[in-house]
């Protein structure tokens, strides 16, 4: 139960793509009156920049989860290279929580 | 001569390809594993190598191209018990079979692998490798993290994936040994380490790239099996494999061949994102554009009518119309004034009539009470007669109702007398 719970509050940008979807079939199908055109194309641009700003969101950054000396696990942030992935850091990394 | 015509043969080539066909295609001959001991070991400069598996009774040829044992982990020797796998091929030129061999394990593996058979029993029996425990993953994964070796090529391969695909994507790597007799517990470890919320995780890969057999035995372990079957963020199983899948695959929410084919599932292209989004966006505003130019003709149609541009026309028209109605009114109203008139002047001489027939009616009426008033009693005793009464005041009208001595009342005009009869004469 729990874990259903949390997918689906993660596909709120899935269904509003999918709304956008929908809206821009909607719109080209010629059904809706001027008025409804232009308040549902309200909303698909209101949705498009919703979706643009959710892949924004997240900020390019790489972590690694390190032990600290009273066994708290903290994060520690580490640079890669983007072409090899490697990651780049003077210090010896653990590489293991255990 | 007409014998040998008759009877229909092979060729010597023509029998080696029917036999091979039939081997090749052969189910139980193909995908096996066969035990034995290596014998006439050859490494060949090729990079193929060569040697014969025997046991107590028979030999077999076979051969480990180098594409199949670039991934060797262990140096074979003669005389060593190996378990193969592979499937048995033709040599069309000579007519002989070898095993064609695509990996080797060393014969003790055996006991491992039925060890690793008897726990996907038990565990299946629990219900751990249920579809119904599944999860989705994630359509845009903010931030992954990735359980393996820091220093291995798996993490590498999907950090180069990840943000090759998904450039901003947010990854946190919780380190775990993948080999080792540590393993077990730093992999499943690391994955409920991962599962605290306090790290924000969309969705976990756990792995390690290709190895052997006995690499791979960390993702076989029970404790690891059940940390991905507990996972409560969708995680996927990146072991890269070319022939056993590792029972963690069963257990996770979907597996994947190889770390980097991992991280192409959980993370989406972003420019195809975009380009999607964009997409719509366009074809909305081009829709948009399109009724709103439709209905910039409707409107200047409209506006271009003949009652737009002369609106004083229609009010001429209007007012014509208004004037006539007026006068109709009008005329309508004096005629009938003058009608009503007409009639109001008739009813005056009715009334002069209703005053004459009323004078003749009255006169009328004034003859019929004189004729009354001239019979009634009361006229007639003005005259001089009266009416006798008895002691009952019952007229007395015949003799024959009194005798001398009675007392009557004698009736006049204006009064009444008391009377006694003093004789009784009868006429004739």
């Amino acid at each position: 139960m729990e874990k259903n719970k949390k997918t689906l509050q993660k596909t709120t940008f899935e269904s509003a793509l999918n709304d956008l979807e929908y809206i821009a079939d909607k719109l080209e199908s010629g059904e809706l009156g001027l008025d409804d055109s232009i308040s549902e194309f309200e909303k698909g641009i209101k949705l498009a920049n919703y979706c643009r700003l959710k892949l924004e969101e997240a900020e390019r950054k790489i972590e690694i989860l390190q032990k600290g000396e009273n066994g708290e696990v903290k994060s520690k942030r580490v640079a890669v290279k983007s072409d090899t992935g490697e990651i780049e850091d003077d210090e010896e990394l653990q590489g293991s929580l255990i | 001569m007409e014998q040998t015509a008759s009877v229909s043969f092979y060729t010597v080539a023509e029998i080696n390809v029917l036999i091979k066909s039939l081997v090749e295609n052969n189910p139980h001959l193909n995908n096996i594993w066969v035990k034995g001991e290596i014998y006439n070991l050859t490494y060949h400069s090729s990079g193929h190598i060569y040697f014969t598996l025997k046991d107590d009774t028979s030999t077999v040829s076979a051969v480990f191209f180098r594409y199949a044992n670039k991934n060797l982990k262990f140096k074979l020797e003669d005389g060593m018990k190996i378990l193969a796998y592979g499937g048995i091929t033709l040599f069309e030129k000579r007519g002989s079979y070898q095993f064609n061999v695509i990996q080797i394990r060393p014969e003790g593996i055996g006991e491992l692998q039925k060890r690793i058979e008897q726990l996907r029993k038990r565990l299946s029996e629990e219900g751990i490798f249920d579809k119904s425990r599944k999860i989705g993953l994630p359509f845009l994964p903010k931030r992954i993290g990735i359980v393996t070796s820091p220093t291995g090529a798996a993490v590498r391969d999907i950090i180069k994936v990840a943000l090759r695909r998904y450039p901003n994507i947010e990854i946190i790597i919780a380190p775990a040994k993948v080999q080792g007799e540590d393993a077990p517990k730093s992999i499943a470890t690391a994955i409920k380490e991962l599962n605290k919320p306090e790290w924000m995780i969309d969705l976990i890969i756990a792995g390690r790239g290709g190895g052997s057999f006995e690499d791979l035995m960390p993702f076989n372990e029970e404790i690891v099996v059940r940390a991905f079957a507990d996972s409560k963020i969708p995680i996927i199983s990146a072991v890269g494999h070319q022939i056993d899948h590792p029972l963690c695959d069963d257990a996770a929410d979907i597996s994947a061949p190889t770390p980097s084919a991992a991280a192409e599932i959980a993370v989406p292209v972003k420019s195809d994102i975009v380009d999607e989004i964009e997409y719509f966006k366009i074809r909305m505003s081009n829709y948009i554009t399109r009724i709103f130019s439709q209905n910039k003709i409707s409107l200047q149609n409209v506006v271009s009518k003949r009652v737009f541009k002369n609106p004083f026309e229609i009010l001429n028209m209007r007012q014509m119309t208004l004037s006539d109605v007026e006068n109709r009114m009008t005329y309508s109203m004096k005629n009938s004034v003058s009608v009503m008139k007409e009639k109001f002047l008739k009813i005056r001489d009715i009334h002069q009539l209703q005053k004459k027939i009323f004078i003749q009616k009255r006169h009328d009426f004034e003859l019929s009470v004189q004729k009354i008033n001239s019979s009634s009693p009361l006229n007639i005793m003005s005259k001089g007669y009266s009416v006798v009464f008895d002691g009952n005041k019952s007229v007395i009208n015949s003799i024959k109702k009194v005798k001398p001595g009675d007392k009557v009342n004698i009736k006049f005009i204006d009064g009444t007398s008391g009377a006694v009869i003093d004789s009784v004469i009868k006429e004739k």
